[in-house]
């Protein structure tokens, strides 16, 4: 998984703590994956797994203190210059400059994520005036190399401010052209998400709008500079379930139609075999099953996988006889060096309170963390205190 | 008209026999919209608008519909929490006075005779919420509980697990002192916690337990009827399944009648043998879950089961599902006829066109027609003066209007051109009821009857 030079993210050994009056809390612990250009990967996990952590240490979005990055790296390429670029170290001029042009992000409830007290024209205008402006000058008939603008003063945050400059700056004749230009881009990443009145949208405000409607409009915001990578982090999850299909079903139709990979955030797993090309599996911190979606779907290896999919209810499953998952989730300060899923574990085993599993490769893409695709040597543990072994033969057939 | 439909015994009958916990007719709530210094009432959210439903003993009703639709208000009238606007609420009506009632209903009140009017106040008296004696009141109001959907919010914050519980026990004084501890424990071992949970506040348990310490709450005066309203929506799927099972386990125990409310289609389809699909107030349609779900007899069902994504299945082809246009409508002032029509895929012309959804058509479809109306002067719902620009493009609209084969366009039923005026007359339709359209199930959709039923013409030719 980690020897193809065809990659887009790989974020290796990431380690995301906070600091807390009651102890270090490991909401990430050692976490690798690496996303392909186009590809959709599912990161799935329930409440506290530390999944929206992973997604916001890629933006570099987790607050310090009292989050810290405590190991590893987010390196993220760039496909046409092979450049790459770790956004943990990076100087924080250049992580902005990648937010929102290289790496897009849709967030869980966009009634919080958009600024309620600006029209949505001047919202979709930030972005770029951020990251286009050279772009805006040149369609408004500005030389962007000339000119009182120059150089650094394209770097105001807001398309507004940026008229403002202009028109002290320069001529009417230009603050008109580029107000026009500005709206133009914004009407087309509007009307690019299927809303049908893009002018009217543009002049109102959040509350104005539908939850769908704003959701879409997150979308033409994340969607505006043509990122290689969108992470959509539950962009449904407050949504109804109608509402849902058309959100997704547009997401789709933009990945299909940009080919920007999808780093999809969810807790859903039914979502997971419509959208998505590989699905990662997170519990407590740690990544414990990967893999190709359909078939990890199809034959889940670890046993926190195989509780969750049964414990969806399906057509068929007898009313009262769901497969729950006893116990709940482990708390993550100071966690003991173990199988964070041992004490939920119909398979524990001596040597799963003792040693912290790692992903072991497998045939067809897979990789599982879970003691019993281990050999007991390999550790150095007893084979009696080992769980009861599962040849990784027996996975692919 | 009347509700009774003919429910196959289905699911486990308890011992005090069978018929109705809840018989619904026709329950508004409606909610008053105050306006301006005076707070003059302008208006009114139909939050639930005209339900017809009847529960029966034993048995789990399924109650979904996205939010905004009504469904936890009308699990709150149904509880007693928010009084009813309009219609009647009965509670407990056996068979044979379940038939009393049907038959008293349709006389008239002043041409009814002396023994049917005692009957009807009898009858009243000791079922219809509202007019019940003290005493029945009580009865109703032990039997009938309330299980909320976000667990934190409903648990009192500053109380032990063992005043939460215990407090319905102590106001009915069933019990006190150590004899309530005892009980409490009794519950909380029924629910999956133990004695050692007594002494705890609510902010020390997990989501799933706090959901626990609720249904525990809700059994303790050991009713017969619970209304769940999205008892699992904030939990994660493994805790989810704990609570369901826990919930179907308690039924079969307990002989309990649940209402059921979710958005969850899969939750829905696994717990209830009946499903109610309620859109804007109104019940869409009603019958026996896994019917519902394999012949849908209303398309906003039909759209509601495509767009529920599932972890098998045949839909990787998703072009044949059928989706909503638009946004849910101001329930301020929804739609007449059939609450769907502007936004279903298989609308007709005889499903309630007005004025307001020519005006949202036009919008979207031809703004540029949409822009040269500069007046409009409406005479009811269905018909409407408007004044244009000038001459070219009232003709202009009066051609696209005529023209339109949209299901809008053939709901026209006279449209007059006199120089910049275009009058326009839509065809006048009733509210659409919920009929009866197959045993067992009822559906307010106009083609649920018809040959072809309510796949769109392409799929059914």
């Amino acid at each position: 998984m980690m020897n193809s030079d065809d990659w887009l993210l790989r974020v290796e050994d990431l380690s995301v703590h906070f600091r807390t009056p009651r102890g270090v809390v490991q909401a990430v612990d050692h976490v690798s994956f690496e996303v392909k250009p186009k590809e959709t990967l599912a990161l799935v996990g329930e409440t506290g797994c530390g999944k929206s952590v992973t997604a916001r240490s890629i933006m570099k979005l987790v607050p310090e203190p009292p989050g810290e990055y405590a190991s590893g790296a987010v390196l993220l390429r760039n496909l046409k210059t092979g450049a790459v670029t770790d956004m943990l170290s990076a100087p924080m001029d250049q992580v902005r400059a990648t937010r929102g042009d290289r790496i897009a992000m849709i967030f869980q409830d966009p009634g919080k994520a958009l600024n309620p007290s600006l029209t949505i024209g001047r919202q979709l205008a930030e972005v770029f005036g951020e990251h286009r402006a050279a772009m805006l000058l040149t369609q408004a008939g500005i030389d962007p190399e000339k000119g009182p603008i120059g150089s650094g003063s394209i770097a105001s945050q807001r398309a507004g401010v940026l008229r403002r400059n202009f028109f002290h700056l320069t001529r009417r004749g230009h603050s008109r052209a580029i107000r026009a230009a500005v709206d133009d881009a914004v009407m087309s990443a509007l009307s690019d998400t299927g809303i049908p009145n893009p002018r009217k949208v543009m002049s109102s405000y959040p509350h104005e709008l539908s939850g769908g409607m704003k959701q879409r409009v997150m979308i033409a915001q994340a969607l505006a500079c043509d990122p290689d990578l969108l992470i959509a982090d539950e962009p449904t999850t407050a949504l109804d379930v109608t509402i849902q299909a058309r959100i997704l079903d547009l997401i789709n139709d933009m990945q299909q139609r940009r080919g920007t990979a999808i780093l999809y955030i969810t807790h859903d797993l039914s979502l997971v075999r419509q959208f998505a090309d590989r699905l990662a599996v997170m519990y407590a911190g740690r990544i414990v099953e990967s893999g190709p979606a359909l078939e990890v779907l199809k034959s889940p290896q670890h046993p926190y996988t195989q509780g969750l999919l049964a414990a969806i209810p399906r057509a068929g499953t007898p009313r009262g006889k769901l497969a729950a998952i006893a116990g709940s989730v482990p708390q993550l300060i100071d966690p003991p060096a173990q199988c964070h899923f041992s004490s939920r574990c119909t398979w524990c085993a001596e040597a799963c309170t003792s040693h912290i599993p790692k992903l072991i490769h497998m045939p067809g893409d897979r990789d599982v963390a879970c003691l019993r695709f281990e050999q007991a040597d390999s550790i150095g543990v007893d084979p009696s205190d080992m769980p009861s072994h599962v040849a990784s033969a027996e996975v692919v057939s | 008209m009347s509700v009774a439909v003919e429910h196959p015994n289905i699911g486990p009958s308890a011992a005090s026999g069978s018929g109705d916990v809840m018989t619904l007719h026709d329950v508004k709530v409606h909610y008053p919209v105050k306006e301006g210094v005076l707070q003059r009432v302008t208006g009114a959210v139909r939050a639930v608008d005209g339900v017809d439903l009847s529960i029966r003993r034993g048995q789990t009703l399924g109650l979904v519909g996205e939010s905004g639709c009504g469904k936890t208000t009308l699990g709150r009238v149904i509880a007693g929490l928010v009084p009813a606007t309009g219609g009647d609420i009965w509670f407990d009506l056996d068979d044979s006075s379940k038939l009393l009632m049907e038959r008293l209903r349709a006389i008239p009140k002043d041409s009814m005779s002396r023994e049917d009017k005692a009957l009807w106040s009898q009858l009243e008296s000791n079922h219809r919420l509202g007019s019940m004696s003290r005493e029945r009141q009580r009865i109703y109001r032990r039997n009938c509980q309330f299980v909320f959907q976000d667990a934190f919010a409903s648990l009192n914050p500053r109380q032990l697990v063992r005043d939460i519980v215990g407090r319905p026990l102590r106001v009915y004084h069933e019990a006190s002192g150590n004899d309530l501890d005892l009980k409490v424990i009794n519950l909380l071992e029924r629910v999956g916690l133990g004695p050692q949970h007594l002494l705890r506040y609510p902010h020390q348990f997990s989501g799933g337990q706090r959901q626990r310490i609720s249904i525990a709450r809700a059994l303790a005066l050991n009713p017969e009827f619970v209304v769940l309203d999205e008892p699992t929506s904030a939990l994660d799927v493994s805790v989810q399944a704990q609570i369901l099972n826990l919930l179907v386990e308690l039924q079969e125990d307990l002989g309990l009648t649940y209402l059921f409310i979710t958005h969850d289609l899969g939750v829905v389809q696994h717990m209830s043998d009946y499903l109610a699909v309620m859109y804007l107030g109104k019940i869409a349609e009603i019958g026996p879950t896994e019917d519902v779900f394999s012949n849908p007899l209303h398309p906003y069902t039909k759209v509601l089961r495509d767009s529920n994504p599932s972890l098998e299945g045949d839909d990787l082809d998703g072009s044949a599902h059928l989706r909503l246009t638009g946004t849910v409508p101001n329930p301020i002032d929804p739609p007449q006829g059939c609450r769907l029509h502007p936004r279903c895929p298989v609308s007709q012309p005889e499903c309630g066109w007005q004025v307001d959804d020519m005006f949202q058509s036009l919008e979207t479809s031809t703004p540029a027609s949409f822009e040269t109306i500069t007046r409009v002067e409406r005479s009811g719902p269905f018909a409407a003066q408007l004044v244009m620009t000038d001459d070219a493009a009232a003709r202009h609209l009066h051609e696209e209007i005529t023209s339109s084969r949209s299901p809008f366009g053939r709901a026209v039923e006279t449209i007059t051109l006199d120089g910049a005026n275009v009058s326009i007359r839509l065809r006048e339709v009733e509210e659409i009821p919920l009929i009866p359209v197959a045993p067992g199930r009822m559906s307010s959709c106009l083609l649920a009857g018809r040959p072809g039923g309510i796949n769109p013409p392409s799929e059914s030719r």
